[in-house]
């Protein structure tokens, strides 16, 4: 008997609960020191005494059997899971032997040679499972065994499904000429194919069938489902013995929905028909596991051809994009940060890395089709697709986590990929890894292991694209310009020998810049071509990086805040407008570590700031140039604001009026510095008036002037000033149209006239669309009494009186006349998101009639907003609130859309792009998922179509 | 290049193959097809063949002129009439736009989406359609003259149409389209061949290839075909009755031991869908003028929204059950004719029986007896609503639907009512034959 060991001793074997620790060693007569091999001694300790309890004989055998008893404490002490199957099962304690290694892939199926029951095949499932762990806890280093490990829990599993598989066909009734002429393969998926299985996963796996019989096949593929059915059964199913994993054919062709069993021939004519491209990417670790070999061997070189063709498939960008999201969006935010497999830096990770660079490669390289993922890692820097350093480290990485991930999966035999939170649990986890032997340091090293995977996918995929083009200091691999421009292609960009070229450029040299460049670009093209237009986003990069050239600021942001740096990557490559006027506004980049900075700014402020610069210059041409610096400054805010979805389309009319009304007041103050005697206003019309301006929208105003002692001259006076603000407003990049057309008489009538000359005008001559033109009025910048002079006569011409059936008639048809007229020839007319079929201007027209007959009565109706008025008029019961929904939504549809297309080509367009990669590009803007372009279409010409029936309805009655 | 294209590659070269047609088929239902020499091929299949497409209805919106056809080298098959002399071969195309999106006005786009949506549910489309067409002396529209005066199942010895159906049947088994029944219809020079059962594309696809086989078959024989749903004002028109069902898996859904006719609720409730829907898809089901001559002419055409078992008046039939032949279970919708797009056809179809499964429809009660043999008054008592009378009428029900603008996408949908309503308005535009004879003396 050992001596009574103090606590200070049992602490340092690894115990934790040491007066209890002390009992029971105590009352066992144990030696406490053979426990310290376990990875938590408490439990090693605890199981110990409930096994030998259980059965007196047991406790002379673990007294005895010192080998048998190490086995176990190491086992026990990682693994309740097994520790209850012993105690289940005592005899297979002798499983505990650590074998020398492990067994072959046939001698793994051998073993169940003599089951002959569902029961019997299970049990021995887990006393072999109880060797692997007994050998995989006793080894050196868990990290040098973990693929053996994986390799043989693989084996097992195809040794069940074998054996499954034979005990179904003896026991299903068939006449003997079907079933001796029907064939079954099961084929493993994911890792059960790729043979690197966990303890306890899910196992993937699809099923072929075939037939020798002549002509009436039906039979067969009925009975080969029948023994499917039987296998899913045998694996899954509740009995005496537990069930053992999931045996999951969900990866089959149609998924769950579909057939259980197809014929290979309905494989190969599905994956020819209507696979999608991320089942062949699936099939990259099809391997036959079970049932008819040669058959097994025939499904595999049909699908084979699939898999590595699928890079060149059409929408194999789209469809990595779309898996790698899937990956990353699919986790709950509770689990992120515990997530061995999925969060960020996890298994995953690794494994997409691997398979889109065997995808990439594997093309034209039989070498990398590999099923594995540390086979796969060996063969791609075998082959000089990533660097033997990036290499290693990025197996070690995977090996570490398969570590984990197993350790996790043992404490419980459960399938989980989560890292427990409780402590005793970690330091459990730690301690039978090996990485660690505190939760702590557990925890420590996980993190530093996850921060290195993520950015290993940008060192592995991109970073040697640089070494192509420039020489790094490190032996980063260089690419061979093909293999570079592979896979810059598959990342989505269009031009990969201009993108080289843009990388050389931005890497050559010696300076600091360029140095700094050589770190990030991995990284900011990673985010790159993840954006509509990879090449564009790059090109624009190079230019702001040129003009920013050695700001110490510029390359510290991109250094130091890895938002920012993101940021940027993303807009230059979603939007052409921003990265138009980023270029001339470089400083601007500062913006993007800071959301409140991108925040539309208050129309008081900007008045504020843009008229102090009249004080500031002289010369008045200078003065307007800051004006229009000023407002592409304010420009690119709310662009940055829009693209990265901060402010709504709503509030982007409304910034967009404030902003032109800021530039408007500044630059009539130039234009008035020299002028006296008279009073002069700026009008706002149509959608300008509304607060409803788009990036591209021409602003619509009135000019009114009002006698103050300048006599004769006033009228000369006023045009002087519509004269020089228009000529200081013009900038030819980034145009600022001031269109005074919906002015009394139009084209005909003076450009500008006094408040007395509109009011006479009104009261005499006024047609009715002059009348509705004024609806939209809204007075914005100028004089103050002028201002409220006029709005007060225009509240006599548009809301006293009601339009008469006379000029409803007219409205409607002016209507029905311009629809054909101002439609430009050439162009659908569905898809003119201004004058098309159900887009803005039916909307506000219609919106517009209301106002016309009913603001007199209804004095919310009295506004110039157009979703403001429809809003009032579905209040007021006019319009019913689906007709108003169905009308606001294709008004703010074809509003958003507008705006889109500005910010992805760079110039306003009034019509939905029929090319798909504009189409794409809006689209994204939009936030639909990538390749989304005919989605858009499509539910855009559904919206308007339905605002058209509205419309049609309301407007022209029958 | 995979492994069927290789096999047509090397097909082409065995067979002597002299020219390879690609076929394709444009919104209203027409075949259409480009020829190319045998080098030609190889190109096709890497980057499709480009084609002028504002030429073709339908197929383009008006400013993007060009789409590439890409031959699906699963459909190749050498064509048996032309013999042995110029030995030609022809394959289906799928199309896209030039930078590879599949065009969203491919009528076989629309039906492989369709199905795609009946596969998320889990269903398997099956269609058996049995085409009924007149074969003609000659094709001289203003002197037709049925080839013989024979009537239904007539066996007429030595006859013309007899060696036609034998040629026409023995090209179909040739290009792997299996043939069910052929025998002589009703009216005279009236014959009907019945397609196996297929999935709907397969079938779609089958149905474009006969009507070409019957068209050369007659050739063949001197004769003229014609898939016209109404040639004639005294004998009945041409049908496209199908029969269809839907399989989950290997299980025929519309099979229900335990229920009336066996026919299971999915079965009820896709029934349900055609019915409800039927008002707006039969401007696709019935796309011509002359369409709704043959809906309204009588006979065997059903103008009333009604189901029955086994009433071959009634729009849906539900063919007797035949004991353990559960997967034969399926019904038949009578009311579409021989010159519909089988592609669109199909899918609104189908669609129309998914929402009634999706909403859970309720099914009305069977129509017993002859429908056509009751008055206006006991069928408005019974609840039979009457398809729509004209084009004209098919066309506004249709404008309404959103089942059907979702099923064919929206610029199918605008681009065929606008096509049809032109025919509508040159139609409108006619003096008639019919108004000469009644009107031009007596007024």
């Amino acid at each position: 008997m050992a001596e009574q060991p103090s606590l200070t001793d049992l602490a340092r074997l690894g115990f934790v609960e040491l007066g209890e620790a002390r009992e029971v060693v105590a009352s066992l007569g144990v030696d406490a020191s053979l426990f310290a091999a376990a990875a938590s001694p408490d439990r090693a300790l605890s199981w110990f005494q409930r096994i030998g309890d259980s059965n007196p004989t047991l406790h002379e055998i673990l007294h005895g059997d010192v080998v048998l008893r190490d086995s176990l404490i190491r086992v026990v002490g990682a693994s309740d899971g097994i520790a209850e199957f012993l105690l289940r099962c005592p005899q297979a304690l002798e499983r505990l032997r650590v074998p020398h290694s492990l067994l072959s892939e046939t001698e793994f199926r051998q073993v169940f040679d003599d089951c002959d029951s569902v029961d019997s095949i299970r049990r021995r499932y887990r006393e072999e499972l109880v060797t692997v762990a007994a050998w995989d806890l006793a080894g050196e280093s868990a990290t040098a065994n973990v693929a053996a490990v994986a390799a043989a829990l693989a084996d097992l599993a195809a040794g069940v499904l074998d054996a499954a598989l034979r005990l179904v066909i003896a026991t299903t009734e068939a006449p003997d000429e079907v079933r001796d002429n029907t064939f079954l393969s099961i084929i493993g998926m994911g890792k059960a194919g790729a043979r690197e299985l966990n303890y306890v996963s899910d196992v993937d796996v699809i099923f072929v069938s075939d037939s020798t019989l002549f002509e009436d096949d039906h039979r067969s593929l009925e009975l080969a489902t029948k023994w499917a059915r039987g296998v899913v059964a045998a694996v899954n199913e509740p009995g005496i013995e537990p069930p053992l994993w999931e045996l999951d054919a969900n990866l089959r062709p149609e998924g769950a929905k579909g057939a259980l069993v197809r014929t290979l021939e309905s494989h190969i004519a599905y994956y020819e028909r209507w696979a999608e491209n991320w089942e062949f990417q699936a099939l990259l670790k099809a391997r036959p596991m079970a049932g008819d070999a040669e058959l097994g061997s025939r499904y595999l070189a049909a699908v084979e051809s699939f898999v590595w063709s699928s890079s060149s498939r059409d929408g194999f960008v789209e469809s990595v994009q779309r898996m790698r999201e899937r990956v990353t969006a699919n986790i709950p935010v509770s689990d992120r940060d515990n997530q061995i497999k999925l969060g960020p830096g996890g298994l995953r990770d690794v494994e997409f890395t691997v398979q889109l660079l065997q995808l990439v490669h594997g093309k034209d390289d039989e070498t990398v089709r590999t099923r594995d993922t540390l086979t796969s890692i060996g063969r791609l820097a075998a082959g000089g697709y990533v660097g033997r350093a990036e290499a290693q480290s990025f197996a070690d990485h995977y090996r570490s986590l398969r570590v984990l991930e197993h350790r996790v999966q043992l404490l419980g035999l459960r399938r989980t990929h989560l890292m427990p939170t409780d402590e005793t649990m970690l330091r459990t986890v730690a301690r039978a890894s090996g990485i660690a032997l505190t939760s702590v340091e557990l925890l420590a090293r996980w993190s530093d292991i996850k921060r290195d995977v993520r950015s290993l996918h940008e060192r592995l995929f991109y970073r040697p694209l640089l070494a192509t083009v420039a020489s790094l200091s490190d032996d980063t691999l260089a690419l061979s310009r093909e293999q570079a421009q592979d896979r810059l292609r598959a990342s989505g960009f269009r031009d990969p020998a201009g993108a080289l070229r843009h990388i050389a450029a931005l890497t050559a040299g010696l300076s600091r810049t360029s140095s700094i460049h050589r770190n990030l670009l991995p990284v900011l093209l990673h985010w790159m071509s993840e954006g509509a237009d990879p090449d564009g986003g790059l090109a624009a990069f190079r230019n702001v990086s040129e003009s920013l050239g050695d700001s110490p600021w510029f390359l510290r942001m991109l250094r130091d805040s890895a938002g920012a740096a993101q940021r940027l990557s993303v807009v230059l490559s979603a939007s052409r407008f921003v990265a138009l006027l980023i270029e001339r506004v470089p400083d601007a980049v500062a913006w993007l570590d800071d959301d409140e900075l991108m925040q539309p700014r208050a129309l008081s402020e900007m008045q504020e700031e843009f008229g102090a610069i009249d004080a500031r210059h002289d010369s008045v041409t200078e003065a307007a140039t800051a004006v229009r610096f000023a407002r592409r400054r304010e420009l690119l805010r709310l662009a940055l604001g829009a693209v990265l979805g901060l402010v709504t389309i709503e509030q982007l009319g409304v910034a967009l009026s404030d902003l032109t009304t800021a530039t408007l007041g500044a630059l009539l103050k130039l234009a008035r510095r020299d002028i006296d005697g008279i009073e002069f206003a700026v009008i706002a019309m149509g959608r300008y008036g509304g607060e409803e301006l788009g990036f591209s929208s021409d602003a619509d105003v009135l000019w009114v002037f009002r006698d103050s002692g300048a006599g004769d001259e006033a009228h000369k006076h006023a045009e002087r000033i519509v004269h020089d603000v228009v000529r200081l407003a013009e900038d030819l990049r980034f145009p600022l149209e001031i269109d005074a057309g919906l002015r009394p008489e139009g084209k005909n009538g003076p450009l500008i006239r006094s408040l007395d000359a509109y009011r006479a005008y009104y009261e005499k001559w006024s047609d009715v669309w002059e009348t509705q033109a004024l609806i939209r009025g809204r007075a914005v910048t100028g004089d103050a009494q002028l201002l409220d002079d006029f709005e007060a006569m225009a509240d006599s011409v548009r809301y006293a009186t009601s339009i008469g059936d006379d000029g409803i008639r007219e409205i409607r048809r002016i209507k029905a006349r311009v629809e054909n007229e101002r439609m430009p020839h050439g162009h659908d007319p569905n898809r003119h998101t201004k004058l098309g079929r159900g887009s803005l201007s039916d909307v506000e027209w219609l919106v517009q009639l209301l106002q016309l007959k009913h603001a007199t009565a209804v004095p919310a109706l009295r506004t110039p907003s157009t979703l403001g008025a429809l809003t009032a008029a579905t209040t007021a019961g006019l319009v019913s609130a689906a007709d108003a929904s169905a009308l606001r939504a294709a008004w703010l549809f074809a509003s958003r859309i507008r705006s889109a297309i500005t910010l992805f080509t760079g110039k306003g367009s009034d019509i939905l792009p029929v090319n798909h990669t504009e189409l794409d590009g809006v689209a994204r803007i939009l936030e639909y998922v990538p390749g989304s372009g005919a989605a858009l279409e499509n539910d855009y010409l559904r919206t308007t179509r339905l605002a058209r029936q509205v419309f049609e309805r309301l407007f022209f009655p029958a | 290049m995979d492994k069927q294209q290789e096999f047509v590659l090397r097909t082409i070269e065995e067979r002597g193959v002299k020219f390879v047609r690609l076929w394709f088929t444009d919104v209203t239902g027409t075949l259409k097809n480009v020829a190319l020499a045998p080098a030609e091929v190889e190109g096709a299949f890497a980057e499709g063949l480009g084609v002028d497409g504002s030429s073709i209805e339908g197929l383009t919106r008006v400013y993007e002129a060009d789409v590439l056809l890409h031959p699906d080298p699963t459909t190749f098959q050498v064509l048996p009439w032309r013999g042995q002399v110029d030995p030609t071969a022809r394959m289906f195309c799928d199309i896209t736009t030039p930078d590879g999106q599949p065009a969203v006005t491919d009528p076989r786009q629309v039906l492989r989406r369709t199905l795609a949506k009946a596969a998320d549910k889990g269903f398997t489309f099956y269609t058996h359609p049995e085409i009924e067409f007149y074969l003609f002396k000659d094709n001289n529209p203003h002197n037709i003259v049925p080839v013989d005066e024979a009537g239904y199942f007539d066996n007429v010895p030595g006859g013309t149409a007899h060696d036609f159906r034998r040629n026409a049947v023995r090209h179909l088994e040739d290009l792997g389209i299996s043939v069910e029944f052929s025998h002589h219809e009703a009216g005279p020079g009236q014959n009907e061949i019945d397609l196996r059962y297929a999935d709907a594309l397969t079938t779609a696809d089958n149905i474009q290839t006969f009507r070409t086989v019957v068209k050369e078959a007659a050739i063949e024989q001197g004769v003229y075909a014609t898939f016209m749903p109404k040639p004639l004002v005294d004998q009945p028109g041409s049908g496209m009755h199908t029969h269809m069902s839907l399989f989950e898996g290997e299980a025929n859904a519309f099979f229900d031991p335990s229920k009336p006719h066996q026919l299971s609720t999915v079965g009820r409730q896709f029934i349900a869908g055609i019915l409800t829907h039927a008002p707006e898809f039969t401007a696709v089901t019935n796309q011509f003028v002359n369409s709704y001559k043959r809906l309204w002419g009588g006979g065997e055409a059903p103008p009333f929204i009604t189901w029955g078992h086994n009433n071959t008046s009634a729009l849906v039939r539900v063919p007797m059950y035949k004991p353990g032949k559960e997967q034969s279970v399926r019904i038949e919708y009578r009311g579409l004719d021989a010159a519909a797009n089988p592609y669109l056809a199909y899918s609104v179809l189908l669609a129309a029986g998914l929402k009634g499964i999706d909403e859970g429809y309720e099914l009305p009660p069977e129509a017993e007896g002859d429908i056509a043999n009751l008055t206006s008054m006991e069928r408005r008592a019974l609840g039979y609503k009457p398809l729509p009378e004209s084009l004209h009428r098919a066309l506004h029900a249709m404008e309404e639907s959103e089942l059907v603008a979702e099923t064919l996408g929206e610029q199918v949908f605008t681009y065929f009512i606008r096509n049809k309503m032109a025919e509508w308005n040159e139609y409108r535009r006619q003096v008639t034959p019919f108004e000469l004879d009644a009107n031009f003396r007596q007024l």
